[in-house]
């Protein structure tokens, strides 16, 4: 069958009978490396459009409708007008640190793509701690990000990039306390494992409710750390003109802008890896032929749909809640995601040892 | 190969250890700190130890570290605060730091003939370090629940400041 | 488990500690009948202590008890336990007394494992557990900037002695490639890395008994803290760091004597010093009680230095007689303090007139300190000179002895201040509390009776003897 596995293997097998190995590994990773950025700047294209629609939708407008067929090449307008704008330096700023914080927060996107897997078998590195080390790396946007606010050598950008560290930091408890709950679900922190052990229904459905609670806490969880409506302070507009990304312009600025939407679509994969199954089919238990009609729908479709399906959510939210007050996002998190996280870790122990989910 | 990534990783860790101290912005300094706590990070997944490179990352670069830079770039740390210090501290400093180099490089030298520890491969592996810290090292394990808690407590008591009661 | 009575020491206070928590979170309690109630527990636990004291080893060995080792957890329990009468009137006028004594037991607990401790691990973090709080505790006087700063400093340098503790730590892992007592003293070899290993560990150690020259941080930390807790870190701290250092010297580092006994020296000798020409000028009391206690480090470094049974015993007894002598000074002041607030010595004068009760307790602690018969004090140095004697070094008992009749001068010269010195504005009569007058009697009472009949001291050393012959020395 046509899918992306097979394409990687025949790929793999022809640059090893052309190559030597050495020669065909260093293609490899540069073929990898170019696949990942166009996948970056569809990516980019891709969402930024969405949120519009999406937006426009929601308020009952029609959106950006100029540039190509229904609006679909206005993306590509805005990229192309970014590029063409000076990258300003301000003149206080510390130039080496404020240059190298855009590409910080795009190498830590950049390095969550390696455990990710998008379809059957296709994975790029299928680490023994999957789970773990998408934690690690995504908490080193933190460190992009404070570095841009305090380099820009401006209050306001400073004052965002706190607000956006101290919330990232507090809101990334919440979200690691759920990705364990299905750790312990599941038994292992590799990401294909916990793939393969939704085999026969996702961990959604299978873990019922401390699965159903870790989701929500999930979800509300990475949409702090994305810093997006509601729990978009960092970058309210009407108290901090920009946020952190305020003296940024022109590519640096866009390197900003995409690394945000990258981020969204990591942790909906994320999400829909943990809680439904990434490229798994939906099965029900062991209905053969249902099962078998799901099969034919190819992984990468499953797996996108689901990654789509959660990125609208999070994009919904936008539209539906109005923005926090810092105390209020704070006490959110401490006060109640924390401790309702933390019973539902022990109840997912207890479940997982008495193995009551089916 | 291991030997080279081990040689430039070192190499990393020792350099980004020295300017972190070495640094004259207070920003710089824990920067490098966080890069040095990479390199050794990488240390650790030479040594097969992935779950304790993740840790390690998570841990110090990913909550410490964000904690020191917030305090650091809220106290708005200059250059023209800094403590002067008179040339004679700086002399004797110096001397009294050489010398200690000296004693524990001499003191190294002779270290040659001990024998190094038995590589065990699959020490770092989650599994494995769950059932050494919840067997064998429970004590320890269990007296760092306590040093936490303490410790919050008293950070809390004295984070919060309120006045006392003057009932005297 | 069946033998978590070897634990029993640990587990009252661990459970102490959760109470005290939990009546926090409760709800509000007066602070006086908290204190009741506290005092009470620590009266219970002070009791359970004594009775049904085993010896044997938890946790894979990690942790170790004997008869000595609940004799000296009995020791601190109770100096605890007289720190909380003694200052009572001070307690009763703090808003957060539950963190209070929710701190000073988690401190306590760490000392505790620390003394129990048959692994470097499990020291160390004891002995983070130990100092921690100890720094929240020093700036527990909120609204004074004085006691932030000695908080600040508590924590400064008890952090750096860690870095230095844990440098040789890891050097002695190095070299013997393991961290448990009894499996490293027969691996321990006299070659530079361990004896530099060594050495680290003893600046480590002599940061927390403030030997000199690791001492400069202790006068502002005792002056800035709360009486109560510079009681606490003068009597108790540096006790159980005593114990322990006694303990792990003379099982782990038994091969290593000959340098070890050249640090102690150097330290003994430096510490007294200096600790008595420093104390000789201090107008603050605590910090002069401070510098005297720096003093009595080096005495009773002197006494650890005979490398004998007996030296362990007369440290351990010293430390006995020390919690009840200091104590009754640190109550003194304390009470003066809180009642009063005034602290110099200055003020002192003419105190015989106002307060005749508490000049005579003042006094008698004092001769004991200084080391005046027939006050335990006096026999607690000679337990410790006669020790150190032992090894024969009649250069480092001359000094000793030299150094106790400096310190004469400077703790007669409070006693003449209180009875002798005329004053204009002496401090007002001060009325003692139950508890306070409970505090003080007790330790008047424990100076005079261990100084009259020695039995305490041969119960030590008879469960030295028997503690070390159990573990191997």
């Amino acid at each position: 069958m046509f899918s992306l596995n097979s394409i990687a293997a025949f790929v793999d097998a022809w640059l090893n009978s052309t190559f030597s190995p050495a020669t065909a590994l260093a293609f490899q990773f540069i073929i990898i490396g170019l696949l990942a950025i166009s996948l970056f700047a569809v990516l980019g294209l891709v969402l930024v459009l969405m949120e519009r629609k999406v937006s426009a939708y929601m308020q009952i407008r029609l959106g950006p409708n100029r540039v190509g067929p229904k609006g679909s090449l206005q993306t590509v307008a805005d990229t192309l007008k970014l590029v063409s704008k000076e990258g300003l330096t301000p003149a206080g700023a510390d130039k080496f640190l404020f240059n190298l914080a855009p590409f910080i927060v795009m190498i830590a996107a950049m390095m969550l793509l390696a455990p990710i897997a998008f379809a059957r078998d296709f994975q790029l590195w299928d680490i023994n701690i999957g789970v773990l080390y998408i934690t690690s790396v995504s908490s080193m946007a933190v460190i992009g990000i404070l570095i841009a606010g305090w380099s820009s050598n401006n209050k306001y950008s400073l004052l965002g990039a706190m607000r956006s560290g101290a919330q990232i930091v507090s809101y990334e408890l919440s979200a690691g306390l759920s990705v364990i709950t299905i750790v312990l679900l599941a038994g292992s922190l590799s990401i294909s494992e916990i793939i393969h052990s939704q085999a026969d229904g996702w961990w959604i459905f299978k873990g019922h409710i401390p699965a159903l609670i870790s989701f929500v806490i999930f979800i509300i969880a990475v949409t702090a750390e994305t810093n997006r409506a509601p729990f978009d302070l960092a970058e309210a507009e009407s108290e901090l003109t920009a946020g952190f990304h305020t003296e940024y312009s022109g590519m640096k600025f866009a390197l900003f802008f995409l690394a945000e939407y990258i981020n969204i679509f990591i942790v909906c994969a994320i999400g829909s890896i943990l809680f439904l199954g990434g490229w798994m089919p939906f099965h029900i238990g062991n209905w053969a032929a249902f099962n078998h009609i799901m099969d034919y729908i190819p992984s990468s479709l499953w797996f996108f749909g689901k990654t789509f399906f959660l990125i609208f959510v999070i994009m919904w939210f936008r539209w539906t809640f109005p923005r926090l007050r810092i105390d209020q996002l704070l006490n959110l998190e401490w006060k109640y995601l924390l401790p309702i996280g933390m019973i539902n870790l022990l109840l997912a122990a207890a479940v997982a040892i008495g193995g009551w989910h089916f | 190969m291991t030997l080279t990534v081990f040689y430039l990783l070192s190499a990393l860790s020792v350099f980004s250890g020295l300017m972190v101290v070495l640094s004259r912005k207070a920003v710089h300094s824990v920067l490098y700190l966080v890069f040095c706590f990479f390199t050794i990070a990488g240390h650790y997944l030479m040594l097969n130890a992935q779950f304790l490179a993740a840790v390690h990352v998570i841990v110090y670069a990913g909550a410490i570290m964000v904690l020191f830079l917030f305090v650091i770039m809220m106290l708005n740390l200059n250059l023209a605060a800094e403590a002067q210090k008179t040339p004679w501290i700086k002399i004797s400093a110096v001397i009294l730091s050489g010398l200690m180099l000296l004693v524990l490089v001499a003191s190294v030298k002779g270290a040659e003939e001990l024998s190094a520890a038995q590589p065990q491969n699959d020490i770092g592996l989650v599994k494995n370090i769950g059932n050494i810290l919840f067997d064998k090292y429970l004590l320890p394990f269990e007296l760092i629940s306590l040093l936490l808690l303490s410790a919050m407590v008293g950070a809390v008591l004295m984070g919060r400041k309120e006045p006392q009661p003057q009932n005297e | 488990m069946t033998d978590l009575i070897l634990l029993k020491h640990e587990l009252l206070l661990t459970a102490l500690l959760l109470i005290f928590i939990l009546m926090k979170l409760g709800k509000d309690i007066s602070n006086s009948s908290f204190l009741k109630m506290s005092n009470a527990l620590l009266l219970i636990n002070f009791i359970i202590g004594f009775f049904g004291n085993q010896h044997g080893q938890m946790f894979a060995s990690m942790f170790q008890t004997n008869e000595l080792m609940a004799l000296q957890k009995n020791m601190l329990n109770g100096g605890l336990l007289l720190i909380s009468l003694s200052s009572s009137r001070w307690l009763n006028n703090h808003i957060h007394l539950p963190e209070f004594f929710m701190l000073i037991v988690a401190t306590l607990l760490g000392m505790f494992f620390m003394i129990s401790s048959n692994n470097l691990l499990v020291f160390y973090l004891a002995l983070e557990l130990a100092t921690i709080p100890l720094a929240a505790l020093c700036s527990f006087d909120l609204d004074k900037r004085q006691s932030s700063e000695a908080g600040m400093k508590m924590i400064m340098s008890s952090a750096f002695a860690s870095g230095i503790l844990l440098m040789g730590i890891s050097l002695v892992y190095g070299v013997t490639g393991t961290l448990a007592f009894t499996e490293m003293s027969s691996l321990i070899a006299s070659d530079h890395l361990t004896v530099f290993a060594l050495i680290l560990l003893f600046a480590g150690f002599a940061f927390k008994l403030s030997v000199v020259p690791f001492h400069l941080w202790t006068a502002d930390v005792y002056e800035g803290s709360p009486v109560a807790v510079t009681s606490y870190l003068s009597v108790i701290s540096k006790g159980a760091m005593v114990f322990v250092f006694t303990s792990v010297l003379y099982q782990v580092f038994k091969p290593m004597q000959e340098v070890m006994y050249q640090l102690i020296y150097i330290g003994a000798v430096l510490s007294m010093t200096i600790g008595n020409l420093f104390a000789m000028r201090q107008q603050n009391i605590k910090r002069f009680l401070a510098f005297s206690s720096i003093a009595q480090v080096g005495f009773i470094l002197t006494g650890i230095s005979g490398f004998s049974h007996t030296g362990a015993a007369s440290a351990t007894f010293f430390i006995l007689v020390y919690v009840f002598s200091n104590m009754a000074a640190f109550a003194v002041a304390g009470i003066v303090s809180s009642a009063i607030g005034r602290e110099t010595i200055d003020d002192y004068k003419g105190f015989y007139r106002t307060n005749p009760f508490l000049s005579w307790v003042l006094a008698i602690a004092l001769f004991s300190l200084a080391g005046i018969p027939p006050t335990a004090g006096f026999f607690g140095k000679f337990f410790l000179l006669s020790a150190g004697a032992a090894k024969g070094n009649y250069v480092l008992i001359t000094i000793a002895a030299l150094n106790m009749i400096i310190s004469l001068y400077y703790y007669l010269r409070i006693v003449r201040a209180m009875f002798m010195d005329k004053n204009e504005t002496p401090i007002g009569s001060v009325n003692l509390s139950f508890n306070e007058r409970a505090a003080i009697i007790i330790c008047i009472a424990g100076i005079l009776i261990s100084g009259i009949w020695n039995g305490p001291f041969h119960t030590i050393h008879h469960s030295v003897t028997e503690a070390f012959s159990i573990t191997p020395f």
